[in-house]
């Protein structure tokens, strides 16, 4: 009896988290096998109540199997606060409470599952680790009188939205669903959309407290090479002790750790999603957490909006060239205005020379201080307007209206051209469809301002130098960052600064989709149907 | 080898394509003029032959040691002193040619327009941009030249169109008005710079495909060739035979000579802006010549820690040898015509004769 306590002392100190010199730690073998259920229904509850300890949320409801003399004592635990009630009522307790008659050899966990119960999802288990886990995630713990295994239902309704619009990228053509914090759910988006039976989600877990679960969604026979191994090998290697947002794991699994660039691409869209994992790539899905990780990662990768591949491909061209043309802005702006005003003022035509030296003529400041002013303020507004609550943004756009445009420059703050640049600038940093991307830009054009003041465009162009340098040396998962630029594949091209037609991209992207190059069969262009008389002659690509 | 890097024969191309035409199309056009007078267009053409023999010799002796780089199989070729003594000239002769180049490209942001920046801050910038390329290595060198190649092109390209309309075709005539001679004497100048691709001593290791060596070098020599020629041409066209002579920059006085509709005025500066870019890369390309240099001669097990010293000396050669920017531009017409072959062409010959005598080295 004493050394039951002992061992009941030592398992719930292991449970709970407290050190403990002589248990075994989970890995080790036999692990498993030393925490078993007994054949003692009173002694089993117990147990699990005791490691449950002070959840007021727990329920441990007794019942009777049977009718009449050969009924068996069973009970049912689960936390109530998980459990999607009506199945708990229609699929286990309805179906347990109306077993007329047992089995004559006694009653088996086989028998149960095969006979009384309804609900589809029912595993067996036998260690306590197991079932308390398997509790914790939602499920209802069927423990019955002479049996050392337990019945686990899994009944868990979980809180969060239902689906429900992207929140960063919108489109106005495509669809609008997007992936929500419950992971089941946005698999069941991915999978309405890839209808193959190649879809493959694994299951992972991160996070020795909050066990998240994570899975890791690729087309088998056309992802990457390696690409699968080397994601989970790098998965397995964290150890921490809980996982929130997915944010959270990118950083651990990136390849470059202090690069200001996102390299692992992410998104809340489905079909972003699956469009990636058609070309090759992967993705890492985490429950609660609406923004999917896609691996590997490229810099024009980020600069696609899905919107792009459902528009006339001459407008997605023209919206690519312009939306390169903003990043150029976002990331230069401020800084070619700050060279041009202050070491090249020959560049401007005389005329705007003139006028911009007249409204500049109030202004203390010299150029980078004025453009400091100025993009600092921004920044500033634009975290408030992002934090503020929904109800007082307008009272920030007005403030920022006023106080940014008007009163700054009437007060000699700033000259109207740099409240031009200023304005340009952000709103040109909108264009980038991607967050991370994004945010890299805004860091990034304070060193180029600070270049541009003390060397002029020859500061802008040494600092662009490094910078690409940097790009240049980035890979994400063996994939070259800036591929298909450099390293130049001109094939690949058709998708990145401009979009060609569909019919036209006949190959995946040649570094990441090498394992089924073709996308589609060769020659697929829309002719007018042939005339009668006349031959249609269709040359086919060998 | 030191550096792991791999590249493609096309990017071998690019990147020996910009480390020439990067300095050669804004310091050689006004000597040769001086020399060739209007028919000075040709000598890139002919200068091409020198071209061709440095490639010829430089490939031959590189295939006898394909997996490593000069400075690495000279003493296998010469014997330990005499190799390693070699490989330290070298590892000099290329810290100077590094150091002249920046010095070349300061001295020209220095006239053209950052009248008041102290020369030597120029040089840490452009050194330490270049210096971070040859830190990531040789490969990230090579695709960054991938980015600037098209842009740099094009904006050579778009100066001549340009100018297209002040380009008067009485220039050019008589053609060869003093027979052939001065041409070819021109072609001797000129040839000093096309003899750069000498470095594929040190870049042909890299080569992942070496069977296609020839065809970047034949390509490149026909590219640089061609934009050279191109360039001469269009500076003899606008502004004679007589005006380039005195112009340091002749190619930076073509770009200030655009003038399109009132407003597309002055764009000279984008220009430079857009050459500073191909310089970065050409110097970077030098740079790790030296540092791979340095680092195979002194048996370094990492060249990156070469680095920071090198920079150091060229910036110390730059300012106390070419600190007068008279004493460059002496250099180049009167020394760099022979001390460029003898680097170039001469050295590595008659280390390929040695290495045929003695029989080193892989294949003929």
């Amino acid at each position: 009896m004493i050394s039951f306590f002992r061992w009941l002392g030592n398992l719930l100190k292991h449970i709970a988290g407290e050190p403990t010199g002589s248990l075994l730690k989970p890995g080790d073998p036999g692990y498993q096998e030393a925490y078993k259920l007994t054949s003692n229904l009173e002694k089993n509850i117990k147990i699990i109540t005791e490691i449950f300890g002070l959840s007021d949320d727990l329920m441990v409801r007794g019942l009777k199997i049977g009718r009449g003399k050969k009924h068996v004592r069973a009970a049912v635990i689960y936390l109530d606060t998980l459990i999607d009630h009506t199945r708990l009522q229609q699929g286990l307790m309805h179906c347990l409470q109306t077993i007329e008659q047992l089995p004559p050899r006694g009653i088996t966990t086989e028998w149960l599952i095969n006979n009384a119960l309804s609900d589809g999802r029912v595993i067996k288990k036998n260690s306590f680790v197991e079932i308390t886990d398997e509790i914790n995630q939602g499920a209802a713990c069927l423990l019955i009188e002479g049996l050392d295994q337990a019945l686990l239902v899994r009944l868990a309704e979980k809180a969060g939205r239902a689906v429900e619009g992207p929140v960063t990228e919108n489109v106005s053509k495509g669809p609008h669903d997007a992936f929500n914090e419950d992971v089941r759910s946005n698999i069941a988006l991915l999978r309405k959309r890839l209808n193959t039976s190649r879809l493959a989600v694994e299951n992972l877990e991160i996070g020795e407290l909050t066990k998240t679960e994570v899975k890791l969604v690729y087309l088998k026979g056309y992802v990457l090479d390696g690409l699968v191994d080397e994601i989970k090998s790098r998965l397995r290697r964290i150890r921490i002790d809980g996982i929130i947002d997915s944010g959270q794991v990118e950083e651990f699994i990136q390849d470059s750790a202090f690069s200001l660039f996102s390299l692992l691409d992410s998104t809340e869209r489905p079909d972003k999603l699956a469009a990636n994992l058609l070309e090759g790539k992967a993705g890492l899905m985490f429950d609660n957490t609406p923004i999917v990780l896609i691996i590997p990662g490229t810099l024009t990768a980020q600069i696609q909006s899905p919107e792009d591949y459902y528009q006339r491909y001459w407008f997605s061209s023209w919206i690519r060239v312009m939306r390169w043309l903003a990043i150029l802005t976002a990331l230069l702006g401020p800084s070619l205005w700050i060279a041009i005003i202050t070491f090249h003022q020959e560049l401007l035509p005389t005329e705007l020379l003139m006028s911009v030296l007249v409204s500049r003529e109030g202004v203390p400041f010299p150029g980078l201080v004025e453009a400091l002013i100025m993009e600092i303020s921004l920044e500033v507004l634009r975290e408030a307007g992002l934090r503020l609550p929904q109800t007082f943004g307008q009272t920030i756009s007005i403030v920022g209206a006023v106080v940014l445009g008007q009163a700054a420059v009437s007060a000699g703050l700033a000259s109207p051209g740099m409240v031009i640049v200023v304005a340009l600038t952000a709103i040109a940093s909108f264009v980038i469809p991607t967050q991370p991307l994004s945010n890299t830009i805004r860091i990034l054009r304070f060193p180029f301002m600070l270049l541009a003041a003390s060397f002029g465009l020859i500061g802008i162009i040494v600092g662009f130098s490094i910078l690409t340098y940097h790009l240049c040396s980035l890979r994400s998962y063996g994939i070259p960052y800036l591929s298909p630029l450099a390293p130049l594949s001109f094939d690949n091209l058709k998708d990145t600064v401009i979009r060609a037609p569909i019919w036209n991209m006949l190959f995946r992207p040649r570094l990441i989709g090498y394992r089924e190059p073709q996308r589609q069969n060769p020659d697929q262009r829309p002719h007018p149907p042939a005339r009668k008389g006349k031959k249609f002659i269709r040359r086919r690509k060998q | 080898m030191l550096d792991r890097g791999r590249i493609s024969s096309v990017q071998l191309f690019l990147l020996l394509v910009i480390t020439e035409a990067a300095t050669a199309f804004l310091y050689a056009p006004s000597k040769i003029i001086q020399m060739a007078g209007r028919d000075s267009w040709l000598t890139p053409l002919i200068a091409t032959i020198s071209g061709l023999l440095v490639a010829i010799v430089c490939i031959a002796l590189a295939k006898r040691f394909p997996q490593q780089v000069f400075t690495e199989y000279l003493p296998q070729i010469l014997g330990k002193i005499p190799g390693k003594l070699l490989g330290g000239i070298y590892t000099a002769v290329f810290i100077h040619l590094t150091s002249v180049i920046l010095n070349q490209s300061s001295s020209f942001v220095h006239v053209a327009f950052l009248r008041e920046t102290p020369l030597v801050a120029l040089e840490i910038l452009i050194g330490l941009a270049s210096i971070y390329g040859v830190y990531l290595g040789i490969e990230v060198i090579a695709r960054q030249n991938e980015l600037v190649w098209p842009v740099w092109v094009l904006s050579i390209l778009i100066i001549i169109l340009l100018v297209a309309e002040g380009i008067n075709l009485d220039n050019f005539r008589p053609f060869l008005e003093k027979g052939i001679m001065p041409v070819i004497k021109g072609s001797a100048l000129a040839g000093s710079f096309r003899g750069e691709i000498f470095l594929l001593l040190m870049l042909y290791p890299y080569l992942n495909k070496k069977e296609e060596v020839y065809k970047s070098a034949v390509y490149y020599l026909l590219t640089t060739a061609a934009l050279l020629g191109i360039i001469t041409a269009a500076i003899i066209g606008v502004f004679g035979d007589l005006i380039p002579v005195y112009m340091v920059y002749p190619a930076y006085d073509l770009a200030r000579y655009i003038s399109l509709a009132r407003f597309l005025e002055r764009i000279q500066i984008l220009i430079v802006v857009m050459w500073i870019s191909g310089v970065i890369v050409k110097m970077a390309v030098f740079f790790h010549s030296a540092a791979i240099a340095a680092a195979t001669t002194l048996g370094l097990r990492n060249y990156r820690v070469t680095l920071l010293p090198i920079l150091a000396s060229t910036i110390i050669i730059s300012r106390l040898f070419y600190g007068d920017h008279l004493r460059l531009i002496n250099f180049l017409s009167k020394i760099f015509p022979y001390y460029g072959p003898a680097v170039e062409l001469l050295i590595p010959a008659l280390v390929l004769l040695i290495a045929v005598i003695l029989k080193k080295g892989g294949n003929s």
